[in-house]
């Protein structure tokens, strides 16, 4: 996918002054935040269950060559074929290939994000082969000029149900529905007869099992179901560090994963699939592909930012993130938004083209409190800032300021001084009124608000005064 | 007890007046307070904004003037936050100065945080009268687990009635530099946090960092509320200083 | 350089792997694999009443509607009141394994065969039962198709309350026993299909079953 990050400021912009999706992101927040919270209430030890949870993925990207290695030899055994993509082009190439060597002509797919990452739709309607999205979200999306998705978990969390019943209306030439169900069923009819028809199905992974070489796949719709059911070849695509090791691993994680993402006990399906069809079998694909995918992801291993590797994908972070619940997922202006879309699109797509996303954070925490294998987001975001600082990337006033500012910290009576003329001067500019309505200095802040006017003088002033005063008085 | 009172940057620039309700609070408890005179800030500001050196150049100088107390307070989470969740953690290759910052940081606290669990006081001086709703700010929250501490000792003014707002743990929107860089997202982020606050129908906000405060105020000055009070809770619990 | 090697090369160098910390490391993943180890879970009365009780509450709780018979040959008599119930069609089709039962004397008419798109009603059994969150435990087979659980409007499944089982740890630990291996497709069900993408607002039967109906056999 395109990546779109460097306009993270003009996007943010557009999206604050968009009426639309400002009213939808209003109606949207909140939902997810309180579902999580009922949901987590019934886990008698959430936190230790978040520990766990921590450890299991701990376990494998700390020796992540062994666990692949093992987990390859098991599905081999059972059946399926394994192959590995060091890029999203070699994920379109390898994909494309499986298609013409089996005569696909339509691919259903399953919401996976590192097709997402690989710009997979286009490289398969470009070869002639037709992709049909079946996430209900992916596939308003798609049948949208093919919008990105701005969430992980609910890509069209962005749309109202207007638009939808707009949309609908002029892709299926049907009448306009504006009832959700009714709509539902609609999709729900144009997507049954691509499941039938479709050659091959594809999907993500939530997690590949060591244990029995098996993908683990959570979905409500049942979409997963379908694709990985009905289509004579399954392909699964999903990143190298999503193994875990055991089926009891798997357990505990589903205690996080749905409560975490949507606020559900238990997503409605949660199929573990183990290779291919046996000849007396009624269903079930002929031909099961795993595609390995690197892009990005083996360089983190072992260094500074190895933790972002234990991450789920359940979307709690962007939930409740300040700023995403502002903005919403595009303005990040690539797969993955929110927190963990802050650390991994520097880290996969280029740190020196994401240059503002890690500063796009209040480091408020609410990220890292959440994070069910808690990844401490804020601490890799400040990391982040500081790579792009050693490598000279943020703009040379900012880093000029900065050391400015600190060497001054360093030497106090400088610091006293620059601190009472700061403080007449904001005082002298809020002129007889207790608030400056555009600050000079840092115009940004008085984009949407005052800043109030400061006492005067400074603490330090005044603490000295009534220093002397005492010492005269007694 | 000798306390180093920590008085912050910010507060030490535009409210002076929460310092000395934070001596008021400590004196009045009890404590010996010493200010030393060198201080200047934390180095949050370099931490969060990637410049390591002088960050660690920042921490280096509040050790060496701080660890000499038996207790270093300050009325900021934030700030309080850095020299006890941060410092320890930036001297990896610096063991000698990682203890020190680790010693340190075990005897540092958030103001209201020092008056519960090390004081324990039974009351507090101030005489506020009125309604009054608290924002919870970020670091002090969710790093330094304050949350019951200034709601307790309000509890012990007669005359405050504490109304919560709804998100009274979301973030206003602050975030340091994030409001200077990203002001629109930043106002907005804040515009929120007012509307819960002004829906509270209280006399004043309460909080216990002063960048959240000074954000919440003009934010909602700028909205054209002119009545409610903005305070820092060392303000409404020390009365006047 | 294959990209699998290359990849592999690239983690092992991240990770420095060397001779003597993969000896180690290979040793904590056999282990590991070999303990199964288990995380914290919810607290369950086991008690075989409770865990039906909860099973049922769960269930219903994830939309599925709950009907409760004594013995199994009770089974298709419960599942025509059902359908007659509910308006739905009389004839449906069955996994295999379900062929020996008397649907016919219950006035149904039930195939035993996988399923196709036309078919409206699909009645299974299920392999357990997971009481901790109200969900089904489906393992394929010949007898055992997946599609019936997932193709028609209406999905029937029959549960023995005997395999009802507090946790997913324990129907793991029942399908090493009894299974050896994984099936090819182990599907949990909890609920009719659903979706929330249009405004987060939930709607039952996205591709799925609309319904889901259980038949617990008390045994």
């Amino acid at each position: 996918m395109e990546i779109k990050s460097m306009h993270f400021k003009a996007n943010a912009s557009a999206k604050l002054a968009d009426v639309v999706l400002q009213r939808n992101l209003k109606s949207s927040k909140g939902k997810f935040v309180a579902k999580r919270a009922e949901a987590i209430k019934d886990l008698d030890d959430f936190e230790g269950t978040r520990d766990a949870a921590a450890a299991i993925r701990n376990k494998v990207i700390d020796n992540l060559d062994l666990w692949l290695e093992r987990f390859e030899r098991k599905a081999l055994d059972t059946g399926a074929k394994v192959l590995w993509a060091k890029d999203g082009a070699e994920v379109c190439r390898l994909v494309v290939e499986i298609a013409r060597k089996h005569g696909v002509t339509k691919v259903t797919k399953s919401k996976s994000m590192l097709s997402e990452e690989a710009g997979l739709n286009h490289a398969l309607e470009a070869a002639g082969i037709q992709p049909v999205e079946t996430d209900l979200g992916e596939y308003i999306l798609q049948v949208d000029n093919n919008e990105p998705p701005s969430h992980i978990i609910a890509p069209a969390v962005h749309k109202s149900l207007d638009d939808v019943a707009d949309l609908f209306h002029k892709v299926h030439g049907t009448p306009r529905k504006t009832d959700i169900p009714a709509l539902t069923r609609e999709a729900r009819e144009v997507l049954r007869g691509h499941f039938l028809s479709a050659g091959m199905g594809l999907s993500g992974g939530n997690f590949l099992v060591a244990e029995t070489g098996s993908v683990a796949l959570v979905t409500n719709e049942g979409n997963g179901r379908m694709v990985t059911t009905i289509p004579k070849v399954h392909v699964v695509i999903t990143g190298i560090e999503k193994v875990i090791p055991t089926l009891e691993d798997l357990s505990t994680l589903m205690r996080l994963l749905p409560r975490s993402a949507t606020g559900q006990s238990i997503s409605n399906y949660f199929s573990i699939l183990t290779g291919v069809k046996k000849p007396e079998e009624h269903d079930g694909p002929e031909h099961l592909y795993f595609v390995l995918v690197d892009s990005g992801r083996a360089d983190v291993v072992g260094g500074d930012f190895h933790e972002m590797l234990r991450c789920i994908r359940c979307g709690a972070c962007m939930n409740h993130c300040p700023v995403y619940q502002t903005i919403g997922g595009h303005a990040y202006g690539w797969v993955y938004p929110g927190p963990m879309g802050s650390v991994l699109t520097p880290l996969y797509a280029g740190i020196e083209n994401a240059i503002d996303l890690p500063h796009a954070a209040t480091l408020c925490n609410q990220c890292g409190v959440v994070c069910p294998v808690k990844i401490p987001l804020p601490d890799l975001l400040r990391k982040l800032r500081e790579k792009q600082t050693e490598r000279g990337l943020r703009p040379l006033t900012e880093r000029i300021g900065l050391r400015l500012w600190a060497w001054v910290a360093q030497q106090p009576r400088l610091y006293a001084l620059g601190a009472s003329v700061g403080a007449r001067y904001l005082k002298w500019l809020a002129g007889d009124t207790d608030r400056i309505r555009l600050l000079p200095t840092a115009p940004e802040w008085s984009l949407g608000r005052d800043f109030p006017a400061p006492q005067g003088k400074t603490f330090r002033e005044l603490y000295a005064a009534r220093q002397t005063r005492t010492k005269e008085s007694t | 007890m000798r306390i180093g009172l920590f008085v912050t940057c910010l507060v030490d620039l535009m409210r002076p007046r929460i310092g000395f309700a934070t001596l008021k609070l400590l004196e009045s408890a009890g404590c010996e307070v010493i200010v030393p005179e060198t201080q200047t800030c934390c180095g949050q500001p370099a931490w969060n904004s990637g410049d390591a050196p002088g960050a660690v150049a920042l921490a280096k100088k509040t050790i060496a003037e701080f660890e000499g107390f038996d207790y270093v307070v300050s009325p900021s989470g934030s700030c309080g936050d850095q020299i006890r969740t941060e410092y320890p953690g930036m001297f990896a290759e610096e063991p000698e100065w990682r203890d020190r910052a680790t010693a340190l940081a075990s005897r540092t606290y958030e103001l209201t945080d020092f008056l519960v669990t090390v004081l324990k006081v039974d009351s507090v001086p101030g005489d506020y009268e009125g309604t009054v709703t608290y924002h919870d700010s970020c670091s002090g929250l969710r790093s330094m687990g304050i949350k019951k501490q200034p709601r307790a000792l309000l509890a012990k003014l007669k005359g405050v009635t504490l109304k919560e707002m709804n998100g009274c743990e979301e973030c206003c929107g602050f975030g340091g530099t994030f409001s200077v860089k990203f002001g629109e997202v930043s106002a907005a982020i804040a515009e929120r946090k007012c509307d819960n606050i002004l829906a509270s129908g209280a006399h004043a906000v309460v909080g216990g960092d002063l960048g959240c405060l000074l954000n919440i105020e003009g934010k909602l000055r700028r909205m054209g509320d002119e009545t409610t009070q903005v305070l820092h809770v060392a303000e409404v619990l020390a009365g006047r200083v | 350089m294959s990209s699998r090697d290359d990849i592999l090369g690239r983690v092992r160098a991240g990770l420095q792997r060397n001779a003597s910390n993969a000896t180690i490391a290979r040793d904590e993943m056999l282990a590991a694999l070999t303990n199964c180890s288990q995380g914290p879970k919810p607290g369950i009365d086991a008690e075989p009443k409770a865990l039906l009780e909860r099973f049922r509450l769960k269930s219903e709780l994830q939309s599925s509607t709950v009907d409760i018979v004594a013995h199994e040959s009770d089974a298709p008599a419960a599942v025509a009141r059902y359908l007659a119930a509910m308006n739905l069609p009389k004839s449906a089709v069955a996994q295999p394994a379900l062929a020996a039962l008397d649907w016919a004397g219950a006035g149904l008419t039930v195939e035993a065969r996988g399923a196709r798109d036309a078919d409206l009603v699909g009645i299974t059994g299920c392999f357990c039962a997971v009481a901790e969150t109200g969900t089904l435990m489906m393992c394929s087979s010949p007898d055992t198709p997946a599609a019936v659980s997932l193709l028609p409007e209406t999905h029937v499944a029959i549960v023995r309350a005997s395999r009802i089982l507090p946790y997913m740890e324990d129907a793991w630990a029942l399908a090493r026993k009894e299974l050896g291996t994984l099936p090819r497709a182990v599907n949990f069900i909890s609920g009719p299909s659903r979706t929330g993408d249009i405004e987060q607002t939930i709607v039952l039967g996205a591709h799925g079953p609309y319904r889901v109906h259980l038949v617990i056999v008390a045994d």
